[in-house]
């Protein structure tokens, strides 16, 4: 038997690995250098993220500065490298929590029914309609000066704006699942709602989740690089990436190089991760394809 | 027996089919002829490649199916030989086709009529239209439908499914074809359709003279209808025989196995030998396919290629044991009074009174869209006591699962009272405490959707036993253990899920979930149909075992009075909503009968050999019914006249504890049924006239 699962996680994988497609395969190497750079990147980089004169200021590419030196002198490579892990932690974890918010009420929305399914979809819609910016910026206001500029407020506030959409995928996934006999053989059995929830809603609804937490977190840099170039996100002298972007944006048509380096960085990591996010969609939806047939 | 010339002649036919991990042989070298007017039941288990071979017969392969070798010929012609267009021609006008599923088969959008016309004159059977459609009433009529002119006009939608599958064999048969191919057509009806479907199909063939090819892996009901059955296992033809002769002797030990797990009225069993294992087209030695799955099995078995041999006239086998392994002798099997009589009953253990349940009628917004209410569920009374099987009968739609719902708090009664252990039992499960709930646990038809398939099997049992008694991990492995054990699963499965399993291992972890509760009742709602036929038996021998050792309560729900015999100890029988027979399952068939009764009975292959010819006689077509008389006035052949469609009617005792509701009078019930039941005096054409005058003695 042990034999017998062995080759069956083997094989599943042989198929897995088959069936990834080519967008899916760049998507993951991309992602798998950017992981890399904000996991070793600190050690990496040639200068300190804060390292004033590394190089002569605006004095474009070189060997030594491949990416540029910034207006104060700093080196935009070094800088970059360091942000890395900045960018991802705060997507992850921003997401993460929304992801649970999310689906808690979302789960629980569908599985309850009834009136309050009907006061927590509207509750839903009104969050929805207010455009991801403006409720960040809410959010902000909300938590008043304190708080501002602090890397915690900015995972509050990507989960905020998430949490609303990702509740209305899971109740979405759930309706399907809610209506199904083992569900009707729980309730009937006494079973408490949470429990309901967390092993017969949850692991059944798990796939679609995932997708949804893959996706978002691909938008979610793209939205720190936002609040960061709008000086609501993480304050200076912090090497994020869309704070830097927004540092140089002065000198945008006089040095775009030192734009360039941040830019760059920012735009690979939210295609990588879509890409990949959107391989595994496909990848999933067909595996759950062959379950059924 | 064997006439000269041949209607089909298949002969060394082998399909492969290429799938994602290589080529699996779907069927293998297989060979058998068929004679005009005659039936060839084909059966064997899902997957054993019958299908396959029925369409071959129509000289089509699925798209990723390859012919690998052998010939198919259909009036001397071979058809994988034949150009497309010649094979289209050949299709529909020479070789008709009935499909498993009739609502499939017809195209909803059209008028039936249009589409057996449409069929008539693609193959230049009818010259015009009008020819066409005279052609179509007459096909109508033919099969059995009545008002053609009427029905003729419908859409599919618009006739019941034994009515669709009738239009679907009319269009088959429209072009006067030599071979009617027939894919499972009656497995998606109710038994009492599917009893006609099968008189019409005998008809036909005794009417115009067509062969057919029965497909099914319904052994049972080839005993019917076929002249001669072939068995298939694992693409294989294993037995071929003439029908009778294959139920008297099966000589293959797939063929007894079979046989043996037929639920029969008469309970004529061959033991112990009953089907084990599953097929598994993985892993099938060289050799003979069902070696290891056979009780007979020898070593050499395993790596010798098993030829069909000659076991008697017109007999082949293809076992190179078939004549060591001892005829085994019908054993007349526990007679069903032998089942353990309920104990003399200590107070009831659940007890329904006068209970209505109307849908569409409970709601807050039911003042604002008055939705029509349909009672599906009309003053019903019954009660099971405690460690008693209590079996309930009808065809689908006449409430059966409702009833059950009602009792574990799905469905809250609109009026009448429930009792349970002699207290009021509240309809909704939300008022019900949690002790309440652990004793009646409901046992779902399909497995595949009651278990959580992200859900481990130990993690499935291991829910009802946290929620009902806390206890130490260690304690609950354990009796998650005990709990696999009872239903004959070995403890090892705890680690697996669903997926892992076969159907009727899945049921018998759904069982075993509503066994960890200790529960007073069960209810198990059609726990057998979504199964194989080999895997009913032994799921109907588990739940007799259970019942014996835990004295648990069952409600068994059932559409088939076959298997009800060999479990309940009283049988409830339900048309429309209402009771109209209940007692104890012995006297059940026994006469007097209610005519709903009778006509369920009939479905049995069993009785229906010696009924047949009553009922032919005397069968009415359905007549429109008001809801105030009885509610099966509709299709009585005893039919009264008005007093059945005005005056409900009322429950006669015919002996103790069983009651019938029928406005005809017992004693005239009683000489109906006794004729019935003594069939085999009037059996044949030569009786039938006796018959005639002993049911005018009995009006």
């Amino acid at each position: 038997m042990t034999d017998l699962a062995v080759h069956d996680t083997r094989s599943r994988w042989r198929d897995f690995c088959r069936s990834s497609s080519v967008s899916f395969r760049v998507g993951i190497v991309i992602l798998a250098l950017h992981l890399l750079a904000a996991a070793l990147g600190p050690f990496l980089s040639p200068y300190g993220a804060t390292e004033i004169g590394a190089g002569v200021p605006l004095s474009g590419i070189s060997l030594a500065h491949p990416m540029g030196v910034d207006q104060i002198g700093r080196d935009v490579f070094s800088r970059v490298l360091n942000g890395a892990h900045i960018v991802i932690l705060l997507s992850v974890a921003g997401t993460a929590l929304g992801l649970v918010l999310g689906s808690v009420v979302g789960l629980l929305s569908a599985y309850v029914g009834g009136w309050l399914d009907e006061f927590i979809q509207r509750l839903i819609e009104a969050f929805v309609s207010i455009p991801y910016l403006v409720l960040g910026l809410l959010a902000v206001y909300a938590a008043g000066p304190e708080l501002a500029g602090q890397p915690v407020l900015m995972v509050v506030v990507i989960a905020i704006v998430y949490a609303p959409r990702i509740a209305r995928m899971a109740r979405a996934a759930a309706l399907d699942v809610v209506i199904r006999d083992f569900v009707t053989a729980a309730r009937l059995r006494g079973d408490r709602a949470w429990s309901i929830i967390w092993r017969d809603l949850a692991p059944n609804t798990a796939s679609t989740l995932l997708v949804e937490f893959a996706l978002r977190t691909g938008y979610a840099p793209a939205l720190i690089g936002a609040f960061g170039f709008l000086g609501f996100g993480i304050q200076p002298p912090s090497p994020e990436w869309g704070l830097m972007i927004s540092e140089n944006r002065n000198l945008i048509l006089a040095t775009p190089v030192t734009v360039l380096g941040p830019g760059l960085a920012l735009a690979s990591l939210v295609v990588a991760v879509n890409l990949t996010a959107e391989g595994m969609a496909r990848m999933l939806g067909r595996s759950v394809d062959l379950a059924v047939r | 027996m064997m006439p000269a010339s041949k209607a089909v002649e298949v002969d060394g036919l082998t399909i492969d089919y290429e799938t994602g991990r290589g080529r699996v042989r779907a069927v293998d070298a297989v060979s058998f002829s068929l004679a005009p007017s005659e039936i060839l039941g084909l059966v064997g288990e899902s997957g054993s490649g019958k299908s396959t071979v029925a369409m071959a017969l129509l000289g089509h392969v699925a798209t990723t199916a390859r012919v690998i070798g052998g010939r198919v010929r259909v009036a001397e012609e071979d058809l994988f030989g034949l150009p497309a267009h010649r094979l289209a021609h050949y299709r529909g006008r020479r070789i008709g086709f009935v499909p498993q599923n009739p609502a499939t088969g017809l195209s909803p959008n059209r008028r039936v009529g249009a589409q057996l016309v449409e069929v008539a004159m693609h193959h230049g059977v009818a010259s015009s239209r009008e020819q066409a459609l005279l052609l179509a009433r007459e096909q109508f009529t033919l099969v059995g439908l009545p008002n053609p002119d009427s029905l003729l006009r419908r859409y599919p939608h618009e006739l019941s499914g034994g009515q669709q599958q009738r239009v679907c064999i009319a269009i088959a048969v429209a072009c006067r074809p030599e071979l009617l191919v027939l894919d499972e057509p009656t497995t998606g009806l109710d038994v009492t359709t599917q009893a006609r479907i099968v008189d019409l199909l005998k008809d036909l063939r005794t009417k115009s003279g067509i062969s057919m090819l029965y497909v099914t892996h319904d052994l049972g009901l080839l005993s019917q209808i076929a002249d001669r059955v072939g068995v298939m296992y694992a693409g294989k033809l294993v037995e071929i025989a003439p029908t009778e002769r294959l139920f008297s002797t099966p000589r293959h030990p797939y063929s007894r196995a079979l046989i043996a797990s037929i639920p029969n009225i008469d309970r004529v069993t061959y033991g112990r030998h009953r089907l084990r294992g599953l097929l598994q087209r993985r892993d099938l030695p060289p050799g003979c396919p069902f070696f290891p799955r056979c009780d007979y099995a020898e070593s050499s078995c395993a790596d010798r290629e098993q030829r069909l041999e000659n076991a008697g006239v017109d007999h082949q086998v293809a076992c190179q044991r078939w004549s060591q392994i001892p005829p085994a002798g019908l054993e007349n099997g526990s007679s069903p009074s032998e089942a353990v009589a309920a104990p003399a009953s200590s107070g009831e253990l659940i007890e329904l009174q006068n209970v209505s349940l109307v849908y569409g009628a409970s709601g807050k917004w039911r003042g604002l869209f008055r939705r029509s209410r349909t009672p599906v569920v009309s003053d019903i009374s019954l009660a099971i006591a405690p460690a008693e099987i209590f079996a309930l009968v009808g065809e689908s739609g006449s409430g059966k699962s409702t009833i059950a719902r009602a009792m574990c708090g799905l469905l809250a009664p609109n009026s009448g009272r429930m009792r349970f252990r002699e207290e009021s039992l509240q309809g909704r499960l939300k008022r019900r405490a949690l002790d309440i709930k652990r004793q009646i646990q409901y046992v779902f038809q399909n497995p595949d959707a009651s278990l959580n398939p992200r859900e481990s099997i130990g993690g499935l049992l291991s829910r009802p036993l946290r929620l009902y008694f806390p206890m130490p991990r260690a304690e609950g492995r354990r009796r998650i253990a005990d709990g696999l054990l009872d239903v004959q699963l070995d403890p090892s499965y705890v680690g697996r899920r669903p997926d892992q399993m076969s159907g009727g291992e899945r049921q018998r972890v759904a069982i075993a979930r509503a066994l960890v509760a200790q529960p007073a009742l069960m209810l198990c709602d059609e726990v057998l149909s979504a199964l194989d036929v080999s895997v009913q038996a032994s799921i109907i021998d588990l739940l007799a075992r259970l019942r014996r050792e835990t004295g648990v309560a069952i409600l068994f729900i059932s559409h088939d009075l076959a298997v009800v015999r060999h479990l309940a100890d009283r049988t409830g029988v339900l048309f429309a909503g209402t009771l109209v027979e209940c007692g104890p399952t012995g006297t059940l068939f026994e006469p007097p009968f209610h005519p709903y009764t009778e006509e369920l009975l009939l479905a049995i292959p069993a009785y229906r050999k010696r009924m047949r010819s009553i009922i032919s006689a005397t069968r009415s077509e359905d007549r429109t019914t008001t809801r105030r008389g009885c509610v099966y006035a509709g299709r009585c052949r005893l039919y009264l006249g008005q007093v059945c469609d005005e005056e409900p009617p009322p429950w006669r005792e015919t002996a103790a504890g069983h009651g019938i509701r029928c406005h005809v009078p017992l004693e005239k019930l009683l000489a109906v049924g006794l004729i019935a039941a003594r069939g085999e005096i009037c059996c044949g054409a030569a009786n039938e006239p006796r018959l005639e005058t002993l049911q005018c003695a009995a009006t």
